[in-house]
């Protein structure tokens, strides 16, 4: 462990004077985190631990949605690939992080900055990443607030101060190349983070780390974590790796149990074909990649799983996707999107599929995945040379790692899906273990529109169990943000061109929108301060899939600047 | 300046057998057996190209994507060996310590040979 770093606060020890004089220090309160809403705060990365990405506060409503302007607006420096994290709140001060893991926490009310923070990174090693230098979120818990870096650690700052608290060292990622970009989970004493990565070829571990000391407890190994999982990777093919748990999952306090996704193995794509059991870079299943995982929060022992895509070929992974909890008919449910566009709905107590159901149009990588069982039917797996037809969803998915949403209020689950396919050709390559800074594809490929139509997508209003559709509203570009639904019976979306929209969340009408001049590909929230509520999205373009809309778009995008960014924070006219 | 270029895209076509492995082939330091399936054939630029660039510069670097599309850019040598090598931040990671100058060598040929 280790103290360092730049603390750039202005006034900061009168500020945390004031701070902790005005309110006790606060403690996370479990019943915020486990409620359905978030209500003046905004604790965690999905809103609460049931992931609804829901806001109980309706101030802002359909009837006054219309007098929403901006009430402030905050530059992160060296927002490189622009904004891609989403906000926390708790008492009346935004937290965000930017591009090298650079955390702000803000006057939730006037965007007053009360401290900064800006980690010493190892840009030698930052400028060998591909998925670098951004980082898509924080965690509070404990007094604390955390944030991992993209060289391989997780950092604590003071919630009051910002001052480096404990600093640890989790990955050799000079060897693995992988560090942290995804958000931490806070679950009563320890922090929980997954690294970075499918293409590389480390085991994809998620930490457990204890909040006070920063001591790490446990850590768990997504590929080939047990004996069981070992035996799914033929011969010693589980050194090829992937299988990074590279977004927050969530936690189940009524089984003491954290749901968590993870990425696909490498290479993405391998030349086996229908012998893929038995030949290939990576015989067999590959447990526990492009999986969901149940862990004890505690020791980091793995409950139960269930593996979405046994040996995924397609760069399908379940590491995207919020994990909604939700009751039906007296069965406790967990719905979660996997990246091929297909949400499965599973028990809570076993990850016992319950329905599987596509959310997107263009699917060919699977004949269909049987809702009973969720095994895969009629799977395409690629042989060496050209893919025809053209394999769809593209390898950005046909969703994304952007979350959806859900309202307890109307029962219906938000959610931006993704129409694209892609000409390809499987290139035999041979597996890389040492070092670790390249990347392990396997294919060359190029976007192309689905059969049906443009390259496209789609935010629909569904029930999150069966898939029934309400409304839909189309767009000419994939939003690539997150999407927030409030007790205000709104949903809002900030959309690719740089547009937040807010529509009626029974009927999909637009409401309001307001232009941010840039692309949108990282959260959305809403909290009070000051008995106001505000509603706060960073702009700021540039994730690895917004690279894709040049080639496949052209303008706006050719000309869209991903260098920049800037939290923009809305509230009502006065 | 192709020169440069040619002289090294020659060696890299002619360089004898076991030793064109430890060129143009991801290092496999820790001494793990190769695969059956991969020989020495498989190791070019191509291959290289499929395994690690092709995320970004598509359809095999013929057309743009995350990366621009490299067939017949009009770049010169030095510049895309320097790129390679020192990447461009927020855009294309540095290879200057993964890829040896051989491997190097051989994306370029690659590249270079590319029809559109």
């Amino acid at each position: 462990m280790a103290l360092y770093g730049r603390h750039l606060g202005s006034g900061v020890a009168l500020a945390a004077v004031v701070l902790l004089t005005a309110s006790p220090v606060h403690a996370q309160s479990a019943a915020a985190l486990n409620a359905e809403a978030a209500q003046n705060d905004w604790p965690t990365h999905h809103g609460t631990y049931k992931s609804y990405h829901y806001s109980g506060l309706d101030q802002i409503n359909t009837g006054n949605v219309k007098n929403l302007e901006v009430a402030w607006m905050h530059f992160p420096e060296r927002a490189t690939r622009g904004l891609q994290s989403t906000p926390l709140a708790v008492d009346g001060v935004l937290y965000y992080s930017g591009s090298y893991s650079r955390v702000w926490a803000l006057d939730g009310a006037t965007g007053r900055t009360i401290w900064s923070y800006a980690p010493e990174l190892d840009e030698e090693l930052v400028s060998k990443q591909t998925h670098s230098p951004y980082n898509r979120g924080i965690a509070i818990g404990q007094g604390n607030l955390y944030v991992g870096t993209v060289d391989g650690r997780l950092i604590a700052l003071n919630l009051k101060t910002g001052q480096p608290v404990w600093d640890t060292k989790l990955l050799d990622s000079k060897k693995m190349t992988v560090g942290f970009t995804g958000a931490p989970l806070v679950v009563k004493d320890m922090v929980i983070i997954g690294a970075q990565g499918g293409e590389w070829p480390h085991r994809g571990p998620i930490f457990g780390v204890d909040s006070k000391t920063g001591q790490k407890k446990w850590e768990f190994f997504t590929v080939a974590g047990t004996e069981e999982a070992m035996a799914s990777w033929g011969g010693d093919s589980w050194r090829t790796g992937g299988g990074g748990g590279w977004m927050p999952g969530a936690y189940d306090p009524e089984t003491n149990t954290v749901w968590w996704g993870t990425a696909n193995p490498a290479p993405l794509y391998d030349w086996s074909g229908a012998d893929w059991k038995k030949s290939g870079p990576r015989p067999g299943d590959n447990l526990y990649t492009t999986s969901v995982i149940a862990l004890d929060p505690d020791t980091g022992k793995l409950k139960f799983y269930h593996q979405e895509l046994p040996h995924d070929a397609w760069d399908f992974d379940s590491a995207v996707g919020e994990f909604v909890m939700l009751d039906r008919g007296g069965k406790k449910l967990v719905v979660h999107a996997n990246k091929s566009g297909y949400i499965f709905v599973y028990d809570r107590s076993n990850a016992k599929v319950e329905n599987v159901w596509p959310l997107v149009k263009n699917i060919n990588f699977v004949k269909s995945i049987d809702p009973k069982t969720g095994e895969l039917i009629g799977r395409r797996d690629l042989a060496e040379g050209k893919v025809d037809p053209p394999l769809c969803p593209a390898i950005a998915g046909g969703i994304s790692w952007n979350s959806g949403a859900y309202n307890p209020k109307n029962g219906l689950f938000y959610r931006i899906g993704q129409e694209w396919c892609m000409e390809m050709t499987v290139e035999k390559t041979t597996p890389i273990l040492e070092p670790m800074a390249q990347l392990n594809i396997g294919a060359t490929f190029k976007f192309i529109p689905p059969p049906d139509g443009p390259a496209r997508g789609h935010l629909s209003a569904r029930d999150p169990v069966t898939g029934a559709k309400k409304w839909e509203v189309n767009y000419k570009y994939p939003p690539l943000a997150s999407v927030l639904a409030t007790a205000g019976n709104l949903v809002f979306v900030p959309d690719a061109e740089g547009v937040v929209h807010a529509y009626n969340a029974d009927t999909g009408e637009e409401l309001w929108s307001r232009n941010n001049g840039m692309g949108h590909n990282a959260g959305i929230i809403s909290y009070m301060a000051g008995g106001k509520q505000y509603i706060a999205v960073p702009a700021g373009w540039g994730s690895l899939v917004a690279d894709e809309f040049v080639a496949l778009y052209g303008e706006p995008f050719k000309s869209m600047s991903k260098n920049t960014g800037a939290l923009v924070v809305f509230a009502l006219r006065q | 300046m192709r020169i440069l270029f040619v002289v090294v895209a020659s060696l890299a076509i002619i360089w004898p057998g076991p030793s064109t492995v430890s060129l143009a082939q991801p290092s496999n330091s820790a001494g793990s057996p190769i695969p059956a399936e991969a020989s020495p054939n498989d190791i070019d630029g191509q291959k290289m190209f499929a395994t690690t660039c092709g995320f970004c510069h598509q359809d095999g670097g013929r057309h743009a994507g995350r990366g621009p599309k490299l067939s017949k850019s009009e770049r010169s040598d030095e510049f895309i060996i320097e790129r390679i090598k020192k990447g461009k931040m927020g855009a294309m990671p540095a290879y200057g310590s993964v890829f040896s100058d051989g491997q190097i060598i051989a994306i370029l040929a690659y590249i270079r040979g590319l029809d559109d």
